[in-house]
């Protein structure tokens, strides 16, 4: 396959040369914890069976059912490994759905209900999205967030990826950049066209998966990633792939770890960001920043921890559209070009 | 404080009159000690001969304040019979929640015929029985009872009298019932029982919603109204009883007039002594709604496996021989896991003691206050204490030597005493009384057992 000759030197890309170098490096001599297993769908179906015949056993015995699921919102049960990114710790605390409490008898009927779904899709080899689920039976579910948090509740539970559930995310992401594939039903997509390409909800079906990419750049946002394109960046920076955050699923990686670029609360200060470009914290804001700094994971990143101080001490944040206001195309020519090239991510 | 009173008088009537008229007197003093806990009643009489008496107040029961130095006694005994309607295990008080005072208007018409002050009603409201030991049980309201107070803390009615208060003919006066998806009709079945007190008035109570599940204990809900008036000069006691019945001839007015302010501030005390009980329905519903949801999830996983092993499994381990009859136990299962949740031992429960707007207070009584520390009033409160020693054997035969008395038509003499209104007893246990004692304990049946011979029983919906 070939590409267009674009981009910057060799030189330009030797930080991040070394980064990739290192990071692969950590994922073999990592704690050697298994890779997650590839689950099939009859062991998926066997694993709903066997959670439908311990409640049935459970009522045989006239006792109420429970289902058991790992506490994700307990931030003891999360690390941070560099291989991976956040991951259940092993030996998680759990928490118990009771059938015969009317706090958590709705909940426990709805992950039945929709392990049920999930059987069937399974079974039939069909796949449907999380907003179709929820459309299903919106009074029953009531809103989006208890199906999506459920979803992924049973992906604990089954310890498989959302995919292997046969449920698609709904997300409208986009992508450009040095990539090129072929969809499940033979459409040759490449990504390195002038305008993005939507992400295909169902990723499974994708073979013949091609790219020469440095890295792989995150957009928070549609404007900016829509603003990179316009400047072109992807034949600036060749060879990269940019991607929205709304196609993007921590699980789905296909890359070992992510790094933050910016804009940083260091940024802010470094680089004279206008002060009247920055937005105050609010106190949901300051909220989740002693929240997150409190994480037992947190504590392991020095890098991470020092920025949050910064910015608790600056009591503001910033948008990465505030570079703008330096100059309209700062992102593409000046911020991101140094960023890469001088390794200033954490 | 020991105020001394006594009240004695000889009557002439024919017995069933006479057994009437010591009911009524009963219900009358029985009512008037729930509200006044440090005064204690003794009824007593002799009928040809033979002795009866009957004690009301009990030392050591426990008591709410409410306004005024009005109490109320919150022993669950008064109101409904222990194990009545299927309660298990319950809370042995009610918990009143006192309501706001209301200042009601008094129309020109009643102020001119003498009706010059203030006029107040204050509600309180409680459930009995008390279910926060079981808040998983079913339950429902089959019943509501008005119990009407005036000045000083006197029964408004006098018990089993026809009264002017045609306001509450209207089921809907005191309380919007459709709120809670109830509704209410009168219910004029009352009649005079031994040791309960008897409502003013008293609505059969039913849901227009669902029908409950058999095994749903049922509560009633117990409204008081006390009734003040503040006419601006300190009132003797001799112009007390005559200020009670001034305000009977004319409160059916007021009431009328003021029925949005009424209506306002019993909604208000009801809604805080049902909020539980509503709490607990939503509850209910929220469990009953999960299991079709959940037995249709596992009959779908069932039906649709290609795994005959589990099929099997499944339906073996509920002895079901088909889908149908699997569906059926599943649900049955489920309901049975809830009921037995409910029926669960109420020690296992951890519930904060109950929170009640009116102060709790108990008379003195140490034993009472250990037994109701971190739980919600575990165990019976004590019963009445029976005046008369020789309970048992003795008073019964002395029942049945009385009736054959009464079968052969003898009249006893008595006439009524009109004497001063007495709402205290003298002293029983001072020196002088002890002869009197000996006396009392020489009988053999006292009033209740006699009485009970006759007709009556609470309403039993």
């Amino acid at each position: 396959m070939a590409f267009a000759l674009m981009g910057p030197e060799a030189s330009f890309f030797r930080v991040l040369d070394q980064h990739r170098v290192s990071l692969i490096q950590s994922l073999k001599e990592g704690p050697g914890e298994a890779p997650r297993k590839e689950a099939s769908s009859s062991e998926v179906l066997v694993s709903i069976e066997n959670i439908i015949q311990d409640i049935v056993t459970s009522l045989a015995r006239n006792e109420a059912p429970f289902l058991t699921l790992d506490n994700r919102s307990n931030w003891e049960n999360i690390k941070f490994e560099d291989s991976v990114g956040l991951q259940m710790i092993p030996h998680c605390s759990t928490k118990k759905i009771k059938s015969d409490s009317a706090q958590s008898a709705q909940r426990f009927a709805l992950i039945l209900k929709i392990l049920s779904m999930i059987y069937k899709l399974v079974q039939s080899n069909t796949y449907a999205t999380k907003r179709d689920i929820y459309y299903t039976d919106i009074q029953l579910f009531g809103n989006q967030s208890v199906v999506d948090n459920i979803i992924n509740d049973i992906s604990c539970m089954l310890k498989v990826p959302r995919r292997y559930l046969h449920i698609l995310s709904t997300s409208k992401g986009l992508i450009a950049g040095n990539l090129s594939y072929i969809e499940e039903d033979g459409t040759k997509v490449n990504c390195t066209c002038s305008t993005a390409v939507a992400v295909p909800s169902n990723i499974q079906g994708i073979r013949n998966l091609a790219t020469d990419a440095k890295f792989l750049l995150i957009v928070e946002k549609d404007a900016t990633f829509q603003r990179l394109l316009d400047d072109n960046f992807c034949n600036k920076l060749s060879p990269c792939i940019i991607i929205t955050a709304m196609s993007f699923e921590a699980h789905n990686l296909t890359v070992p770890t992510i790094r933050w670029l910016g804009l940083l609360p260091s940024d802010i200060e470094r680089l004279n960001i206008p002060k009247d470009t920055l937005i105050p914290l609010t106190k949901r804001d300051q909220m989740k920043l002693d929240s997150i700094l409190k994480r037992p994971y947190v504590t392991c990143q020095p890098f991470w921890k020092k920025e949050m101080e910064i910015m608790a001490e600056l009591k503001m944040k910033a948008e990465i559209q505030a570079l703008t206001f330096i100059s309209s195309d700062y992102l593409s020519r000046v911020y991101l070009p140094n960023k890469l090239q001088f390794g200033g991510w954490i | 404080m020991y105020i001394p009173g006594k009240c004695t008088g000889k009557v002439d009537e024919k017995p069933p009159t006479l057994m009437a008229d010591c009911l009524v007197i009963k219900q009358f003093l029985h009512r008037t000690s729930i509200v006044h806990p440090k005064v204690r009643f003794h009824f007593g009489g002799e009928v040809n001969g033979i002795l009866f008496k009957e004690t009301f107040g009990v030392e050591k029961e426990p008591v709410v304040k409410l306004l005024n130095g009005i109490g109320l006694l919150t022993s669950q005994h008064h109101y409904m019979r222990p194990g009545f309607l299927g309660a298990q295990q319950v809370c042995s008080r009610i918990h009143p929640v006192l309501g706001h005072p209301v200042l009601l208007s008094i129309p020109d018409e009643e102020a001119n015929m003498g009706l010059l002050g203030q006029l107040t009603l204050t509600p309180a409201a409680a459930l009995c029985p008390c279910h926060k030991l079981h808040p998983d049980q079913t339950s429902r309201i089959s019943a509501a009872f008005v119990f009407l107070y005036g000045p000083s803390g006197l029964p408004l009615i006098f018990p089993n009298q026809e009264h002017p208060l045609t306001v509450f003919k209207d089921n809907s006066y005191l309380f919007d019932w459709k709120k809670y998806h109830l509704r209410a009709a009168p219910n004029s079945n009352i009649s005079l029982e031994d040791d309960l007190v008897l409502p003013d008035v008293s609505y059969w109570i039913e849901s227009h919603e669902r029908s409950w599940p058999q095994d749903s204990d049922q509560q009633i809900l117990l409204l008081f109204l006390m009734v003040d008036f503040q006419g601006g000069f300190p009132a003797q006691l001799t112009e007390a009883w005559g200020l009670q019945s001034l305000l009977l001839t004319h409160l059916n007015s007021i009431l009328l007039e003021n029925q949005s302010l009424v209506q306002g501030a019993v909604q208000t005390a009801v809604d805080q002594a049902l909020e539980q009980h509503h709490r607990r329905v939503k509850a209910q519903q929220k469990l009953q709604a999960s299991i079709p949801v959940a037995v249709s999830s596992i009959l779908s996983v069932v039906a649709g496996s290609t795994r005959s092993s589990f099929r099997a499994l499944c339906l073996q381990t509920l002895q079901a021989v088909d889908t149908q009859e699997f569906r059926r136990r599943l649900h049955e299962a489920f309901q049975m896991t809830l009921h037995q949740r409910s029926m669960c031992d109420p020690k296992k429960q951890q519930l904060p003691e109950p929170s009640s707007s009116a102060e709790e207070r108990e008379e003195g009584d140490e034993s009472l206050d250990e037994a109701l520390a971190g739980s919600c009033c575990p165990g019976e409160a004590p019963r009445p204490k029976r005046s008369c020693q020789g309970e048992g054997v003795g008073r019964k035969a002395q029942a049945a030597s009385w009736l054959p008395l009464l079968s052969l038509g003898e009249a006893p003499q008595r006439s009524i005493g009109t004497g001063p209104t007495c709402s205290q007893a003298r002293g029983w246990g001072g020196p002088e009384t002890r002869g009197e004692d000996t006396l009392w304990l020489q009988e053999v049946s006292n009033l209740s057992e006699w009485l009970r011979a006759g007709p009556g029983s609470r309403p039993v919906p």
